[in-house]
């Protein structure tokens, strides 16, 4: 009787420290990390680093002008231009910035991708250079008929820099996350100034 | 016991060769990479299928340029660094395709693509015995001008091909943090 019920604790006893040791080691692996946080809302005058860019966020408008920095719009078309100055803070040149900044689907359809140009003389997405700032323009095309709200919304995309990728054993960038959100104020033009200097 | 302490040895021993080849052996990317041609500015520095000469690098605050017809003036947050190179076909015709810069720090600098209007820069198709002249364009860093080596190669990613390293020697800083002997504007109509 007293046999049967000590290796019956011990069964208990084993399966508990078996239990806690899994539970412990999914743990340090990160498995409780993959919750669902918030996503941080970042301050529109302020630097944003993710990782690959820093950006700073100028200003954003909406535009009716047939040509805004180049770019063509559709007659009767409205477009929300937003400014930002990107700094290429990897060893490389590159243009992986196309994904960098969403705007909310609220106000933009989400099938329109952006055009992004270079402020400096109209040029269509060049690439940027390490450590030097450029001011940069994301041109949106607004839905035919859609009111220019007072401020939108961005969610910003970070991906992290692994030294060697799994195809090639090269460094890259890879795996986008949404970093935070930001509103940002909707200017009267493109003569509105800057929100931070 | 003492077998059992044997074979545990062993494994650590084994484990520890793994780590000691790990780190010290070049990896896949590494193995696959660009085959390097060195040479310096002046030199003909010769690749598998073609050979390249830098003649000289000039620097300038703006570039003139001509865009269809209209003259425009270009800016750069930096410093715009110009190459001045001849290239030649060995044995086969080839087409050069791309340049950096790569400064001190190892920061490298695409070939600006805000000229991809102009004629006579990448990519370049040679032939051999016709010899070509190119210029080089590039936007970098004023504190990344001096003791730079210019990489030059026929495609994009030169993967187990040569890549020309072409060393671009010292490069004295003036009083406004440029290179001496930056021009403020460089006319690009006049052929190199």
């Amino acid at each position: 009787m007293l046999e049967g019920a000590r290796s019956r604790l011990k069964a208990w006893a084993v399966a508990g420290i078996g239990t806690a040791v899994a539970i412990a080691v999914a743990g340090v692996l990160g498995a409780f990390g993959a919750r669902h946080e918030p996503l941080p809302v970042l301050a529109p005058a302020s630097q944003i680093d993710t990782g690959e860019w820093l950006l700073r966020p100028l200003k954003a408008y909406v535009t009716a002008g047939k040509y805004t920095y180049g770019m063509p719009l559709k007659p009767g078309g409205k477009a929300l231009v937003l400014e930002v100055e990107m700094t290429n803070r990897t060893a490389k040149s590159t243009k992986d910035y196309f994904d960098v900044l969403q705007a909310s689907p609220a106000t933009v359809d989400p099938a329109t991708k952006p055009f992004i140009v270079l402020t400096r003389d109209s040029t269509m997405s060049p690439e940027l250079h390490p450590g030097m700032p450029e001011r940069m323009a994301y041109v949106w095309q607004l839905p035919n008929g859609a009111a220019a709200p007072a401020s939108f919304d961005l969610t910003v995309i970070r991906k992290t820099y692994k030294p060697r990728d799994n195809l090639y054993g090269l460094p890259g960038w890879f795996n986008p996350m949404p970093a935070g959100t930001l509103t940002l104020p909707i200017g009267a033009g493109p003569d509105s100034t800057d929100i931070q200097p | 016991m003492m077998r059992r302490t044997a074979n545990i040895i062993l494994l650590l021993m084994a484990v520890l060769f793994c780590y000691g080849l790990q780190i010290s052996k070049p990896h896949y990317g590494d193995l696959i990479g660009p085959i390097p041609a060195r040479g310096k500015l002046g030199d003909t520095v010769v690749g598998r299928a073609f050979e390249v000469h830098a003649e000289k690098v000039e620097f300038a605050r703006k570039l003139k340029v001509d865009q269809f017809g209209q003259q425009k003036v270009l800016t750069t947050g930096g410093v715009w660094a110009v190459v001045s190179v001849d290239f030649a076909a060995r044995s086969e015709s080839t087409v050069v395709s791309t340049a950096s810069w790569r400064g001190p720090a190892g920061l490298t600098y695409d070939q600006t693509e805000r000229l991809s209007f102009m004629n006579g820069l990448l990519p370049v198709a040679i032939d051999p015995g016709l010899p070509r002249k190119a210029r080089l364009i590039f936007e970098v860093r004023p504190d990344e001008t001096s003791n730079a080596t210019l990489l030059v190669s026929e495609k994009l990613v030169a993967a187990l091909d040569s890549q020309a390293e072409i060393a671009l020697g010292p490069v004295a800083v003036g009083a406004d943090g440029l290179p001496a002997g930056t021009v403020d504007t460089l006319d690009m109509l006049q052929s190199p």
